[in-house]
């Protein structure tokens, strides 16, 4: 078998280590070099624009979270205002009530006072009346002369029994 | 039938002699410039037009410089990353010593224990220096690991020296092996193709089937070796 011919080692080492080493200066010389610049460029390009996209996303987050602040803080302005609307609308609400209610009793109060004034003005007639109507029945029952002052005391008298 | 080991003849082409010592420029030899001018010459017009974005041509060496940096860094840890140029540089020479070979009248320098053992002694003697460098005198520690009584020492320092030795050299019979195997067996399914006539069909479409085949041993070999050699260049690095 020609593998097994060990006379050709010293001419196999020689030309093996000389090509193996001019590849090796080669590789490391200009084409390890011209393909590593091209991938760390592009990977230094690749970490910048990822860095860039997330300053942005950081700034979106930002934007949002004051644009959130702003919705919530008018969002309590609006809440404060309605309360204070609501509450003046009750308090004049209850007011006007309060002098309504006021003013219907003092109505209420003459009309009753009115009514009472009637009222004993009537009994008064009525008392006067019933005393000519006793003195009437008298005469036509044969008892002339008794005073119609007396008929209106014997009312009275009647009344408070 | 011509004799299927006729292939891996070794025939100088251009002799020459130092000091009684014979370092002709063999068809071997020929092939291991070609290897170092084809992937070099590839590479370089690979990377004429390079751009942000890389395209199909761009994109072979920067997979190939990925696929070695992470063999690396899976392997030996990121300070192996050092030593790049030179595994990247065994992958490649490797490879297309493979793939050059598997063109009809070629020679296959990968297919010689010669060859290939000079290239697994070049890597030993890396690996040693790397060591030495890193550990000082520590590095003879790889023949007798920490924790190990000095009594047993005449004992395991025989076998760890044994073990060392044995790691190249059983890179280069796996390497070796591989390829003769393959090409042997292309060189006598080629023989019948011409003498089974109309028949040679068959064995014609079955050497189409295993050329196939030997790209993807040869790429893997490549491959095998040299993740064997960053095991080996982590084993020099760190302690075990």
């Amino acid at each position: 078998m020609p593998q097994l011919d060990f006379s050709v080692f010293p001419s196999q080492l020689f030309w093996l280590a000389l090509s193996f080493f001019t590849m090796l200066f080669i590789m490391s010389k200009f084409i390890i070099p011209k393909t590593a610049e091209m991938i760390d460029l592009r990977k230094a390009k690749i970490d910048s624009d990822l860095e860039k996209a997330d300053e942005i996303k950081q700034h979106v987050e930002e934007t949002l979270q004051k644009y959130n602040n702003a919705l919530q803080e008018a969002s309590a302005k609006a809440n404060v205002s309605l309360q204070k609307t609501k509450e003046e609308l009750n308090e004049t609400i209850s007011r006007r009530q309060a002098e309504l209610y006021a003013r219907l009793k003092l109505d209420i109060e003459a009309g009753e006072k009115k009514i009472d004034a009637s009222k004993a003005k009537a009994m008064v007639k009525v008392e006067e009346n019933a005393a000519v109507l006793a003195v009437e029945v008298l005469k036509k029952l044969g008892f002339g002369g008794v005073k119609v002052k007396d008929a209106a005391n014997a009312v009275k008298a009647l009344d408070e029994e | 039938m011509s004799n299927p080991l006729e292939q891996f003849e070794i025939k100088p082409i251009i002799p020459i002699n130092i000091g009684g010592v014979d370092i002709s420029f063999t068809n071997s030899a020929l092939f291991m410039v070609l290897a170092v001018a084809v992937s070099t010459l590839l590479l370089g017009l690979c990377l004429r037009k390079r751009t942000m974005v890389p395209g199909l041509a761009q994109s072979i060496p920067e997979s190939l410089y990925e696929f070695v940096a992470n063999l690396l860094r899976e392997n030996v840890g990121v300070e192996g990353l050092k030593y790049f140029p030179f595994i990247f540089t065994v992958f490649l020479f490797v490879a297309f010593g493979n793939l050059l070979g598997l063109f009809p009248y070629s020679f296959t320098f990968t297919s010689h224990l010669t060859a290939v053992g000079s290239l697994s002694i070049i890597a030993l003697l890396f690996n040693i220096g790397i060591g030495i460098k890193k550990k000082k005198l520590g590095w003879l520690r790889t023949f007798l690991p920490r924790g190990i009584p000095v009594a047993l020492a005449p004992l395991i320092v025989p076998i760890e020296m044994i073990s060392f030795l044995s790691k190249p050299f059983s890179l280069t019979v796996r390497l070796v092996a591989n390829m003769t195997v393959g090409h042997i067996m292309l060189k006598i399914i080629a023989g019948f193709i011409v003498g089974l006539g109309v028949l040679g069909a068959i064995p014609f479409l079955f050497d189409g089937a295993i050329i196939c085949f030997e790209i993807f041993i040869s790429l893997l070999q490549a491959f095998i070796y040299t993740v064997l050699s960053c095991i080996y260049l982590g084993d020099a690095l760190h302690e075990h």
